[in-house]
Formats: C-alpha cells, sequence, structure tokens
C-alpha cells in the first residue's frame, strides 16, 4: 500500500500525463460516435426493417471482445500502415458507442407517447419541429444513458488499446506486466478505475441536467 | 418491395460481403494457418480458455442467483438498494483493471485469472437476478399470498419463472464478457486464447494475430447465440406472450 | 363550414372504415360524433387535419379542398384536443398553450396577452400555472390546458376527440359545463367524438350517429331521440329516449306551446322557475306527494304543470319534428 502511494507520487506527473491522453481518446471517439449514433437512431425510427438489421449488427460488434477486434483490425489496418496505434483504438470506440447509442436514441424516439406524436402533428409540426420540440427533449433521459454507458465502456477498452499502442492509462498496466512491476500495474488499475466512475458520475449528474423539468421518471 | 426493406437488404448485404472477403482475404494469405498447423497448441488453448470461462462462470452463477434471491427477500430489503448501487458501480471498473488487481494481490497464474472473471461475472448475474425478480408484479404476488401460498411456493411457483429470463440474460451478459476478458488472461499468465494475440502484437506477426483472435471473435458470438437459445427457452410461453403482446401495444 | 362529400376510407385495401358519409357542419356548430367502438368516428375526425388520409370523396373546409391546402398550414388552423390531452410533458404551461401561436411566429407580447385572455377563459390563474408542467396537474387542469391550447392561434376550427373521456364523472360534467360557456363565448366550429349519448345530448347542436363506417342519423338531438330513423339509432339512444329528451327543453319552451293547468290551492305545493329544464321538473313530480308544481316567473304565478303536460308537450315536439 505504502509503495503504491509512493509509486503514484512519484510519478504523479506521468500519470495525469496518461490520464490526459486517455480522456482524449474516449472524448474523440464519443464525440465522433454522437455524431453517427443519435442521427442514425432518429433515422432509424422511420425505417423499422433497417433498425432491425442495424441494431442486430451493433449487437454482434458489442459481443466481440476487444482484444480480438484489435487482433483482427491491425493486420487490416497495417495494410495503409496504421496497424497500431490512434486509428485502431478510435475506430473500435467507435464501433462499441455504435450499440449503446444507436439503440438508446431509436427507443427513446420510439417510446415518445403516441398520443403526444399525435397531438404534436394535429397541431401542425412538421417533423423536424416535432423532433426537435418534443421527440428529442422527451427522450434525452435515455440517450444520456446510451452515451453514459458507451463512455464508461469506452474508458475500459482503451486501457486495452495501451497494448497496441494507442498510450493512455493502460501504458502502466502495459509496462507493469512487462517489468513485473506490481505496484504499476496496480497503480493502473485504480487509477482507470477511478476513471470510469468518477465519468459515470459526472455523466449521470449530466443526464439529469439535460433531462427536461417537466418529465418525472 | 419498399426502399425501406430495400436499404435494410443492401446493408445486410455489404456486411455479408465484408466477412467474406475478411475470410477470403485471410484464408488466401494462410492467416489462420496456425490453428491447423499447430492444432495441439490451438486445442490446449481453447481448452484453456474455455476452462477459465466456465469455471469462473459457473461460481459466479452458483453465488450470485441466491444472493439475488436473498437480497430481494424482505428482511433485506433495507440493504438491497446498497447491493444494486455497488453492482452497477462494480461493473463501471474496466475488465482489465480487474485483471490487473487480481494480480496485484494473488499474484501470476490461471487461479488469478479465474478468480478476477469470477469476481466479474458475479456483478451482471447478480443484477439480472434482482432486476428479474423486483420486476415481478406485486398484484400477481399478492394473489398467490391470498389463495395461501407459502413464501416457498411463491419464488418456485412465480418468482423464479418470471425471473428466469433475466436472470439468463444477466448469465449470457457476463459469459460473453468473459470470452473477452479470458483472452486477457495471458497478462496474468492465465493461457487462453490471448497468448496467440498478444504473441501477434509483440512479434508483429499476423498469422498468429488472426489465428488467435478469429476464434475468440467466433466463440463470443457462438456463445452469445447458444446462450440466447437457452434464454427464450427457460421463459415460460405465457410470458413470451405477455411480453410481445405489450410490446406491440407499445 | 366543414363539409363532407361522398367521403370513404379503406384500411389495407379490405376494411372499410367509412363508406360515403355526406356531412355539413355549419360555421359556428358544435357536431357530435358518436356510435360504438370501431364506427369510424375517430377516423372520420382525423380525416379533417389529415392525420389520415382519405380512400375517395372530398373535405371542403370554407370553400376550400383540402387536398389543395399544405397539411401543416390545415393544421395550424384547427384547434385540436384529444383524450388525456397529449400535452408535451417537456414543456411549462405556457410554453405549452402558446406552442402553435410560437410555431406562427407571434411577436413574444402578443403570446403573453393571449396566453392571459385563455387563461382566464378556461378560469385558471396564469401566473400561477405559467412555469408549471404538465404533470404538476390534476387531470381535469391539464384537459382545460388543452382546450386553451387548441384555441391559442383562434383557429375557427376545433376538432375534439374524446376530449373529456379520461375524466371521473364530476370532473367530466364540469367540464362540460365549462366547454359550453366557453363556447358560447367563442363561437367556433367544432366536431367532437364522443362515446357517451348524454354528454351528446347536453353538448350537441347536431348529432351524428355512425355504425361500421356508415352514418346512420344525423340530426339535432331532439330529432335524434324524438324520432330515431331506424333501429339500430332507437337502440343506440336508449330506452329512456323520451326521459332523455326532456334535458332538451325548459319550462319556457313548454308553456309556448301548451296551457299549464289552472291554478289551484298552491300552498303545500314547491314553486319552480320557468328556466327549469323539463328533465328537472319531471323528477320532482316523481318526488313523493307532487302531483303538481307552481311555475313562477319572478315571483310571478303563471300556473301549474303536472305530468299530463308535460307529455302533451312532448307528443307536440314529436309531431312538430315530422
Amino acid at each position: 500500500m505504502e509503495s503504491l502511494l509512493n509509486f503514484i507520487n512519484q510519478n504523479a506527473e506521468q500519470i495525469i500525463q496518461y490520464t490526459i491522453e486517455h480522456i482524449e481518446l474516449v472524448s474523440i471517439a464519443i464525440i465522433i460516435s454522437i455524431l453517427i449514433g443519435v442521427p442514425l437512431g432518429v433515422y432509424l425510427t422511420t425505417n423499422q426493417a433497417l433498425a432491425e438489421t442495424i441494431l442486430h449488427l451493433a449487437s454482434i460488434i458489442m459481443t466481440i471482445p476487444s482484444i480480438a477486434l484489435f487482433g483482427i483490425m491491425i493486420p487490416l489496418l497495417s495494410i495503409i500502415d496504421q496497424g497500431i496505434g490512434f486509428l485502431p483504438a478510435l475506430i473500435a470506440l467507435i464501433l462499441y458507442s455504435q450499440l449503446p447509442i444507436i439503440r438508446n436514441t431509436y427507443t427513446a424516439i420510439n417510446n415518445v407517447d403516441p398520443k403526444i406524436r399525435d397531438a404534436a402533428k394535429g397541431i401542425g409540426m412538421t417533423t423536424f419541429q416535432r423532433l426537435i420540440r418534443v421527440e428529442i427533449p422527451n427522450g434525452m433521459p435515455l440517450i444520456m444513458a446510451g452515451i453514459r454507458t458507451a463512455t464508461v465502456l469506452n474508458i475500459g477498452i482503451a486501457t486495452i488499446a495501451a497494448f497496441i499502442g494507442s498510450g493512455g492509462i493502460g501504458v502502466l498496466i502495459n509496462q507493469g506486466i512487462s517489468r513485473s512491476n506490481h505496484t504499476m500495474v496496480l497503480a493502473g488499475a485504480i487509477v482507470v478505475s477511478i476513471l470510469a466512475i468518477v465519468a459515470d458520475l459526472i455523466l449521470k449528474f449530466v443526464q439529469v441536467k439535460f433531462t427536461p423539468k417537466g418529465i418525472n421518471n | 418491395m419498399s426502399w425501406n426493406k430495400r436499404i435494410a437488404i443492401i446493408v445486410k448485404l455489404f456486411f455479408s460481403i465484408i466477412v467474406i472477403v475478411f475470410f477470403y482475404w485471410a484464408i488466401t494469405n494462410n492467416m489462420l494457418s496456425h490453428i491447423t498447423n499447430e492444432a495441439t497448441e490451438f486445442l490446449a488453448l481453447l481448452k484453456q480458455h474455455i476452462t477459465i470461462i466456465f469455471i469462473s462462470g459457473g461460481l459466479a452463477v452458483l453465488i450470485a442467483v441466491p444472493l439475488g434471491i436473498l437480497v430481494t427477500r424482505p428482511m433485506f430489503k433495507k440493504v438491497d438498494w446498497l447491493i444494486v448501487n455497488m453492482a452497477n458501480l462494480g461493473q463501471t471498473i474496466p475488465s482489465l483493471a480487474v485483471l490487473a488487481l487480481a494480480m496485484g494481490i494473488l499474484g501470476i497464474g490461471i487461479k488469478a485469472a479465474i478468480v478476477a472473471l469470477f469476481i466479474y461475472s458475479l456483478l451482471p448475474i447478480l443484477q439480472n437476478t434482482i432486476a428479474g425478480l423486483e420486476s415481478v408484479n406485486k398484484q400477481t404476488i399478492d394473489a398467490a399470498e391470498g389463495m395461501g401460498l407459502t413464501s416457498l411456493q411463491i419464488l418456485w411457483k412465480i418468482e423464479l419463472p418470471h425471473a428466469a429470463y433475466s436472470i439468463m440474460a444477466g448469465i449470457r451478459t457476463a459469459l460473453v464478457i468473459n470470452v473477452g476478458t479470458a483472452a486477457l488472461a495471458y497478462l496474468i499468465g492465465g493461457g487462453g486464447l490471448g497468448v496467440w494475440i498478444f504473441t501477434g502484437i509483440q512479434m508483429f506477426d499476423h498469422t498468429y494475430l488472426i489465428s488467435g483472435a478469429v476464434p475468440v471473435t467466433v466463440l463470443a458470438i457462438a456463445m452469445d447465440y447458444l446462450l440466447k437459445g437457452v434464454q427464450m427457452m427457460v421463459d415460460p410461453k405465457g410470458l413470451r406472450l405477455a411480453r410481445k403482446i405489450q410490446h406491440m401495444e407499445e | 363550414m366543414i363539409q363532407f362529400k361522398q367521403v370513404s376510407k379503406v384500411y389495407n385495401d379490405e376494411v372499410q372504415a367509412l363508406r360515403g358519409i355526406n356531412l355539413h357542419v355549419k360555421e359556428g356548430e358544435m357536431a357530435i360524433l358518436i356510435g360504438p367502438s370501431g364506427c369510424g368516428k375517430t377516423t372520420l375526425l382525423r380525416l379533417v387535419n389529415q392525420l389520415e388520409t382519405m380512400t375517395s370523396g372530398e373535405i371542403i373546409l370554407h370553400k376550400e379542398n383540402i387536398k389543395q391546402i399544405d397539411k401543416i398550414k390545415v393544421r395550424r388552423q384547427i384547434g385540436y384536443v384529444i383524450q388525456s390531452n397529449g400535452l408535451f410533458p417537456n414543456m411549462t404551461i405556457e410554453k405549452n398553450v402558446m406552442i402553435v401561436p410560437d410555431l406562427l411566429g407571434w411577436d413574444r407580447e402578443k403570446q403573453k396577452k393571449r396566453f392571459h385572455y385563455l387563461m382566464e377563459l378556461i378560469g385558471m390563474n396564469p401566473d400561477e400555472y405559467r412555469r408549471r408542467y404538465p404533470h404538476e396537474l390534476s387531470g381535469g387542469q391539464q384537459q382545460r390546458i388543452g382546450v386553451a391550447r387548441a384555441l391559442a392561434a383562434d383557429p375557427p376550427i376545433m376538432l375534439m376527440d374524446e376530449p373529456f373521456g379520461a375524466l371521473d364523472p364530476i370532473i367530466r360534467l364540469r367540464l362540460q359545463e365549462e366547454f359550453l360557456q366557453i363556447q358560447r363565448e367563442v363561437r367556433k366550429t367544432v366536431l367532437f367524438v364522443s362515446h357517451d349519448m348524454d354528454e351528446a345530448v347536453k353538448m350537441g347542436d347536431k348529432i351524428v350517429l355512425m355504425r361500421n363506417g356508415e352514418m346512420m342519423q344525423a340530426d339535432t338531438p331532439a330529432k335524434i331521440l324524438l324520432h330515431p330513423k331506424n333501429h339500430f339509432v332507437e337502440e343506440f339512444v336508449g330506452e329512456d329516449r323520451i326521459l332523455k329528451s326532456l334535458k332538451l327543453y325548459t319550462l319556457r319552451d313548454l308553456v309556448k306551446e301548451v296551457n299549464l293547468c289552472s291554478i289551484t290551492d298552491i300552498n303545500d305545493k314547491p314553486s319552480i322557475n320557468l328556466d327549469a329544464s323539463l328533465h328537472h321538473v319531471f323528477s320532482m313530480l316523481l318526488h313523493q306527494g307532487y302531483q303538481q308544481l307552481a311555475v313562477v316567473e319572478q315571483d310571478k304565478l303563471l300556473g301549474m304543470v303536472d305530468i299530463s303536460v308535460i307529455e302533451q308537450f312532448i307528443r307536440l315536439e314529436q309531431q312538430k319534428l315530422l
């Protein structure tokens, strides 16, 4: 325990550096995933057949273990000389984020009370107005929950991505293992766990903030 | 055929073609050759992989399901939320971190890997057991009590059949995650198919990478499908119908 | 104002939801669409704001064929109230009520004024409720807000789909009264779907009775009750139809047509005002011991009423409506 605190103390600067890298990777991936997943989820509510296909595909991707996905992507991306590093990690994180974000957006929009949707139509809202003023605000808690799930998941997968050279907190675990330095491994594990828990709590708070006041769950 | 359906079929075709092209590429480049050339080692690794998954998963089922039943009994109502929150929180911790922590405490080896996976599988199973048992309609239980069923009879005849689908969903989630986490067991000396994947990464050997990664992927997807089937089977027909109708009304 | 010409609707090429509906609802008239569930009343209503499309026929709104007007534009000129209100839970009461004016681009000041007027109209304090959310209100209050929202942009036409159907009976009666009051002030052309004959008799200038997508009878409440066109209508309006029809008339209507009984000893007989409904008079007469009631207007005794007088009046009305 003491050696752990000592280690963290002595390497604080390096650990912070890794944490920033980690957050960077996850943030970029989540922003791109939102830009893809939310519009796609909204579109799928108008295309039932495609919704089934996409959700099925996304859930298959979700079952692929991340280390196996990296294993498959490295040879493929080597063709364009990007086998290891930031790009494969980013692609993987984006792929894994799709299921929670698309599914939650799709469900959120679909779950809007049909009577409310009917009223919005009857009142003379255009499809776009309905989406912006009624459907998305009412679906916000669920959409945010999807983003939260994706973020927490990504923090974990980004740790594994350190083994293919994407940087981040996983580097501590990677180096700790290869140097048989248990303290270093533990430090990495603890820091990344705290990061995941803190991210979860912050996003839970954001989720509450984003929920329109009138919606009681 | 409507445009919507056509788009769906095109997307499906597109992804099928990607998969086919990938396998064509892998086979023509001998990427999967280790599986046949080193069949004995492959089988040994596979066996190790599956052993890790099932021992940890099996233990987790044996502990988590009874624990879930226990904490949903009236006398534990007060600690119920605590357990649920802990399970939620525990699942935010990355799998690699759990493995690393296990190694830090138990050292290197397959035992540490099994313990890590066991702990990691407990959470989704526990969570789904509690959720499944708590979702049983209170009026149904009320009616059963009114007819004079004992609490044990209510558990066996009503609560568990109702919760079976959800409990099985938890087991499915846990085992599918385990397939992936077991692939990381190599890092703490636990063996498994991860050996080839990490060897591939370290040696920049694509053949090892693909020979390790493809079986792990297939194993995960197969596990998911298999357990989905079990999940359907344990779900009483009447409940399945009720869920379907509810779904349609939504 | 609203004219249906040979309107038909077929679902999935097989289910005939509406057949050849011809109906004219005049300006300022409240027409009640009523019938057993599945009769097509809601579908007919939803054709007007084009939430459903018809298979054949025409609907003319204000001399314009709805097919030739933009769907969104039509809807913004039509107030729409549905059962359990369909208020937007994410918006405050003010945002909810002012949604159509907002879509139409009214300025803030005009919206504020209108909100005030509407809230006064439905009997709710504008400042108290402005920032509240729908879920904080009772069912009756939510439904009032639903009515206010429909009236917001002062549309000439209102469509109401069982607006009071989800409320408990006492609240429902009160909201019916309130809406009649409002209607007297705003004089909208209203299409109103109901499944409650008492509601229809109370609210309607015209009752449109439907079955299996066909119009069985469209007439004034009195005509429907006193002269049901066929067996179905007779059964639907109920065996007590004559009794129900008494709600449509007051003693004032009666004295115009028939003579009251001569004034006898009135000491032990209760008196009744000229504006009382015949339904009320009749139930008082059934009370133990009252064979006659004294009819008064501003303390002036006009004569006596008994059951035979009422019977005579209803016969006469029945003949007049033939």
